[in-house]
């Protein structure tokens, strides 16, 4: 495993005060936060921060850390003391030296994940609970999990069936906790919104002892579309027209999630004027409703006969497109 | 990598579901006096005479999760959690209405 340089990741130096340590980490996870970076990488970076400050904020976790000396460099190839975990004394209680992991980590990973090997190697892989000199043996009720699937919009208009590949922890006999895959298949109902949650009873953690375990939550992403944009279950497409379909009014065929439909478009109709196709939308009840878009397409007077009629329009049709504007 | 489970019980949390307070408390990881905060500051809606018997709308739960884990992660307090809320959600609108221009102009 790779040697992680802390102090390096939380930009401080290996002198840095508590109150220093807890401004960095600050600085750093308001730039870094899933919810609402927009960084590259953000989640990554954000998990390198807090695991830094997860041993940096706690004294002990941060003293024995110091004990590896400073000649490490950030991805160095490290391997943990023989006596490593001797010689400390820390705090008692039951869940004296636990870490408290941050929200997102906490969510997004469940017990015993997202931390480096490097973390677990020094401070155990349980976090919670398990071997390893920082954890405590207490024991909390299964928890539910939590995790994100992108689904396209025609999946959400139709209703699909995912098999996911996701990661839980276990405990394992010797009391430790190691990260198992498994997949679940799960039939996504036509209709589902963006940020709309899927409930999967008892298969978040599994509790020990035979215990309920807790439920997963899927959250729902629909994939931007080429053609549609979604709010909710309304649907926004942005139709091109000929100017003679808007002037006219026209019979045109016009996508929508469910297939093809034909849509009028009145006479005297405008670019960007919005006409509503009710129902068309995402499914449920009640259903959404697609909003068309026009966009008047000017064709190009790339030809003799095509400059003709523009003449001939220019000529004939007293029409000023901006006598609005005022002069 | 073992073998596909088989269909796992999928239940849908949908628009007119309402839940009890002290579930939303447990799924969200946050306190009651939160949750009472944040309907006091019109963040989400809730049913009920008093908190502990109130229940909020299911469709709530992404923005009190999130609202938790900037509390949580980022030392925000209710009132500062209920204005990112407000602001990301009012940028992914902008965010969404300048992808819908941009195809207008460029198209």
């Amino acid at each position: 495993m790779e040697y992680r340089d802390y102090y390096q990741a939380l930009g401080v130096g290996r002198s840095a005060t508590a109150d220093e340590i807890k401004k960095a980490y600050r600085r750093l996870a308001r730039k870094y936060h899933p919810d609402v970076s927009k960084e590259p990488k953000a989640e990554e970076k954000f998990k390198e921060v807090q695991e830094a400050y997860e041993v940096l904020k706690d004294p002990e976790k941060r003293a024995a850390y110091d004990q590896l000396g400073s000649d490490w460099k950030s991805g160095q190839s490290f391997r943990p003391p023989p006596d490593w975990g001797s010689g400390f004394e820390f705090s008692g209680g039951p869940r004296a030296g636990t870490r408290q992991r941050s929200a997102y980590q906490e969510e997004a990973f469940g017990d015993g994940a997202g931390f480096s090997d490097f973390f677990s190697s020094l401070f155990g892989s349980g976090g919670f609970e398990g071997a390893g000199p920082f954890n405590s043996s207490a024991r909390h009720a299964a928890r539910d999990h939590h995790a994100r699937v992108d689904i396209d919009l025609e999946e959400a208009y139709a209703g699909t069936t995912r098999t996911l590949e996701l990661k839980r922890p276990e405990l394992k006999a010797d009391g430790t906790l190691e990260l198992k895959a498994h997949t679940v298949r799960v039939t996504i109902p036509a209709g589902v919104t963006e940020g709309q949650l899927i409930r999967l009873a008892g298969q978040g953690e599994q509790a020990a002892g035979g215990a309920k375990p807790g439920d997963l939550y899927l959250e729902v992403r629909i994939r931007p579309h080429p053609l549609f944009q979604v709010d909710g279950r309304d649907i926004t497409l942005t139709l091109p027209v000929a100017p003679w379909e808007a002037a006219l009014g026209a019979s045109v065929t016009v996508p929508t999630p469910g297939g093809v439909v034909e849509m009028h478009v009145p006479a005297g109709a405008q670019s960007g004027q919005k006409l509503r196709l009710r129902g068309r939308g995402l499914p449920g009840q009640p259903a959404g409703d697609e909003y068309v878009q026009l966009k008047v397409v000017v064709p190009p007077a790339n030809s003799p006969e095509a400059r003709a009629l523009y003449e001939q329009m220019r000529q004939k049709m007293a029409f000023d497109p901006r006598a609005q504007l005022g002069r | 990598m073992s073998e596909p489970d088989k269909a796992a019980n999928a239940r849908l949390v949908g628009e007119s579901d309402w839940i009890a307070a002290s579930e939303v408390c447990r799924l969200c990881l946050i306190d009651l006096t939160v949750v009472v905060e944040l309907v006091d500051l019109g963040v989400i809606a809730s049913r009920g005479s008093v908190p502990e018997e109130w229940v909020l709308p299911a469709t709530s739960l992404p923005r009190l999760r999130i609202a938790g884990r900037l509390m949580r992660d980022l030392g925000v307090n209710v009132t500062g959690a209920a204005l990112a809320l407000e602001l990301l959600e009012s940028q992914h609108r902008l965010e969404r209405r300048i992808r819908h221009l941009e195809r207008l102009v460029h198209e």
